[in-house]
């Protein structure tokens, strides 16, 4: 397992992109998937920053990576104010009319589409974000 | 955010100098295209050629320019890499933008609607 740790700052949230990015990298993962994971971390690490912990800095952040054969798995752990998946309302417009178009709330449904298992669950006053994408991974050296 | 502006007649290129358009640069960026957008510009080209990486702040302050255009202009988009096209694509944005793959066509494609 992989432990980053960072204050909740959104201008740390690239360093976390950065991270997964070369983890992705080392583990011969392609370009897109790469992309994807770096993505959707980030994206919750976003969420957690300015939503469980309401743009405060001083709080503590923490990614988990861990590595199987056949996948990825991330938890993204906070103490902040705990949220509701199945409340996010779904992705909805119509390309053609511009009025509808989002332009906040679409990074649960980024992480829906990409990931292939997600939960999050409350636990001892901990969120904890958990999400799986199943990926051939090469053997890699612990 | 660096942002490179130029104009071609009446239309203005935008490209931004920085590899992530996300949670800590959407704002900045929302608000200069607001500013631009505020000041007569209509016909706009995002270039998006030195972009690595655009997350759902990103996309939702590119959407928030296209709203702001209105219906008597446009905004279009051009050179696009495939790991931030995905992102478009996943969220079907591709079907409500203009993608071009070179500057060129982006700007031929608004002369064709003068």
């Amino acid at each position: 397992m992989i432990r980053l740790m960072i204050e909740s700052r959104l201008e740390n949230v690239p360093l976390i992109g950065g991270a997964i990015r070369g983890i992705a990298d080392m583990l011969s993962i392609d370009a897109i998937n790469s992309h994807h994971l770096e993505l959707c971390v980030v994206e919750a690490v976003t969420n957690v920053t300015k939503h469980a912990y309401h743009s405060e800095a001083g709080h503590l952040v923490e990614v988990d990576i861990l590595v199987y054969p056949d996948r990825l798995t991330f938890r993204v752990c906070d103490s902040g104010e705990s949220m509701d998946l199945s409340k996010v309302a779904p992705l909805d417009f119509d390309p053609f009319k511009v009025e509808t178009l989002p332009e906040r709330g679409m990074g649960v449904f980024i992480l829906k589409s990409i990931m292939d298992e997600i939960s999050y669950e409350v636990v001892n006053g901990q969120n904890v974000l958990i999400m799986s994408k199943y990926l051939k991974i090469k053997e890699h050296s612990a | 955010m660096q942002l490179q502006e130029k104009k071609m007649a009446d239309v203005l290129i935008v490209r931004p100098l920085e590899k992530r358009i996300d949670a800590v640069t959407a704002m900045d960026f929302k608000q200069k295209m607001s500013d631009w957008i505020d000041s007569g510009n209509r016909r706009i080209v995002l270039n998006l050629s030195e972009v690595d990486f655009i997350d759902s702040s990103g996309l939702g302050a590119i959407i928030s320019g296209l709203k702001k255009v209105g219906n008597e202009g446009n905004l279009v988009i051009c050179v696009v890499k495939e790991t931030v096209m995905s992102l478009f694509r996943l969220t079907r944005m591709n079907r409500v933008f203009d993608i071009f793959p070179s500057e060129e066509e982006a700007l031929m494609a608004f002369s064709e609607k003068v």
